[in-house]
């Protein structure tokens, strides 16, 4: 029995990262098509890829898009989340349901709705319709991991806060935004992923200035070429990094 | 710091549900208050009210002699220890119990200083770096009595602060929050539904029911001569006696406590036969039945008859209430 659940966790783990394990080996590819048999390991996809001008500026775009729209989409959803959670208003329970109504909307549709409508506005498309876009799709994320986490704790602590001699500000930055620290770091790296990830919204509401994802599909219509692996691979690095970066800093238990 | 309290002609409502009705009330400056009451009998309202979270639909509240209305929390000389405590996850218990000095922009050193002496005196100064999560619901409750006490309000307002408490821890608070309130003199309004708990602490209990004031008074006074049945009811077990035999008529009726009821006594009661008892360390409590009449009385150690025994039963102190139809 034990045996077989080693073996079932093994097939698990094999299922899920045999195709990030191939990307990243075959990265070091030194023949010019990552296929077996592997030659090398070679740098060298590395060094052309951090050397090319177009990809390194589709990079910056990416970071700047995640960074950004994660603090728009972030900011926009803690205040909504805490006006809904505190204020007691008539169809707070449908505004509730429109708020997170956008996660169910594939990203597609909801790419298709802001192109047409900064059609219709006369925007043309480029980096800040994509953050746009990021905004709407990370909202709905941002607002639900936030009003979870505002319970009556938080509400009753702000209380004492008021009772206490603290004006709304100082609420806020004392007592509020620290209580919510690991729902604001994870919500906003969350969102800092997704936008980070993003294809077809960045794909339809990009000209010139595209994001990373982009501009990696469009290496791959020329074709396989280790240098698209050599990008993927430092894709999938910059996630790992968020991940380890949240799970030391916002996850970490207290020590007892 | 301490101030006298005044409400006038308070009402307050929750959609159409009367949480208080002209409520008309004074308090002493320095007076330890219980309000006792059942759930939703309106005691937690008026103290919301006192701290200024809630504002009455009429009627006027003064603290201090300072009418209050349209004062913030934050600008009335109030501070509230919350039922659940309500301390900063995030701070230090000396960051806890210094906030309020901080929000008065006093220096770090100046509210570090008085944070300690109030740490002090609820006996947790050793433990000022400890977060919140590290302590027992009883430090966590002298925590909050700390912070509230550190801008030294004029009143001090309790909500069921010791209801999370298990009974020895809860006798135990009791006791340190009435020597806690002699040191400082502040005004202590404290609301609960443990009449126990109030007779213990109180220097005043006011009973509330429905939004009223049923009675209020010293706990002695209040326990032993009630002004409304109800009130007599909530501090304790209470038995009725026959018109015939007490001085009342018409819709008064003589009520007794069970300590009053006993072998010996001013006013007969009749043959009475002891159906069950019950030892409760300093007393015997017992049920006797005269006829379809079961009294319930306390009756000293030593002196509990056989059972199903039949005895002269007899009452002392009876207090003359006013029956409701």
């Amino acid at each position: 029995m034990r045996a077989l659940s080693w073996i079932y966790i093994g097939a698990i783990f094999t299922f899920i990262f045999l195709p990030v394990v191939v990307l990243v080996l075959f990265s070091f590819q030194d023949s010019r098509l990552p296929v077996p048999p592997f030659n090398g390991p070679s740098l060298k996809w590395y060094t052309q890829v951090l050397n090319d001008r177009g990809l390194m500026e589709a990079l910056t775009n990416s970071l700047l898009v995640a960074l950004v729209s994660a603090a728009v989409a972030l900011l926009l959803g803690f205040f909504a989340a805490q006006g809904l959670a505190r204020i007691r208003l008539p169809g707070s329970v449908l505004m509730r349901g429109l708020l997170i109504a956008p996660m169910t909307v594939s990203y597609l549709i909801i790419a298709l709705g802001l192109l047409s409508m900064f059609n219709d506005l006369g925007f043309r498309p480029s980096l800040w319709t994509t953050g746009v876009g990021h905004v709407v799709i990370n909202v709905p994320l941002c607002f639900a991991i936030l009003f979870a986490s505002m319970g009556d704790h938080q509400k009753n602590a702000e209380r004492a806060a008021r009772d206490l001699g603290a004006g709304e500000v100082q609420v806020l930055f004392l007592v509020t935004a620290p209580m919510l620290k690991p729902a604001l770091l994870a919500a906003y790296f969350l969102s800092v992923t997704f936008s980070w990830d993003e294809f077809i919204i960045a794909f339809l509401l990009t000209r010139f200035d595209v994001t990373l994802p982009v501009e990696i599909w469009s290496m791959l219509r020329s074709g396989l070429s280790p240098a698209t692996n050599a990008i993927g691979s430092l894709v999938f690095l910059v996630s790992i990094a968020i991940l380890f970066l949240l799970e030391f800093t916002v996850f970490r238990k207290p020590r007892a | 710091m301490t101030a006298d309290v005044t409400l006038e002609g308070v009402n307050h409502r929750f959609g159409d549900f009367d949480a208080l009705r002209d409520i008309t009330l004074s308090f002493d400056a320095g007076e330890f208050v219980v309000l006792l009451g059942p759930s939703g009998c309106g005691k937690s309202t008026l103290l919301f009210i006192l701290g200024g979270f809630l504002e009455p639909r009429s009627g006027t509240v003064k603290i201090g002699g300072q009418d209050m209305a349209g004062v913030a929390p934050k600008d009335r000389p109030t501070t509230t220890m919350f039922q659940d405590y309500a301390l900063f996850p995030h701070m230090s218990l000396r960051d806890n119990v210094g906030f309020g000095l901080r929000m008065k922009r006093q220096s770090k050193a100046k509210r570090n200083a008085r944070a300690d002496e109030m740490l002090d005196l609820v006996g947790l100064l050793d433990k000022a770096r400890a977060k919140p999560h590290e302590l027992s619901g009883g430090q966590r409750q002298r925590v909050a009595l700390a912070r509230a006490l550190a801008v030294e309000p004029e009143v001090l307002l309790l909500d069921e602060p010791l209801g999370a408490l298990d009974l020895n821890l809860r006798r135990q608070m009791q006791e340190e929050l009435k020597a806690i309130q002699r040191k400082v003199g502040t005004t202590f309004i404290h609301v609960t539904h443990d009449q126990e708990e109030a007779m213990a602490i109180a220097d005043r209990i006011v009973v509330m029911n429905a939004g009223q004031i049923e009675d209020q008074g010293r706990p002695e006074d209040v326990y032993l001569r009630p002004k409304t049945l109800f009130s007599a009811n909530f501090m304790g077990d209470i038995n009725r006696l026959p018109n015939t035999l007490a001085k009342a008529s018409g819709t008064t009726a003589a009520c007794v406590r069970p300590e009053n009821i006993g072998l010996s006594g001013e006013i007969a009661l009749g043959d009475a036969t002891l159906e069950s008892s019950a030892f409760f360390g300093t007393y015997h409590r017992c049920h006797f039945r005269i006829a379809e009449t079961t009294y319930v009385a306390h009756l000293p150690i030593g002196a509990l008859p056989e059972p199903g025994a039949t005895v002269p039963l007899f009452a002392s102190n009876p207090v003359l209430l006013e029956m409701p139809e």
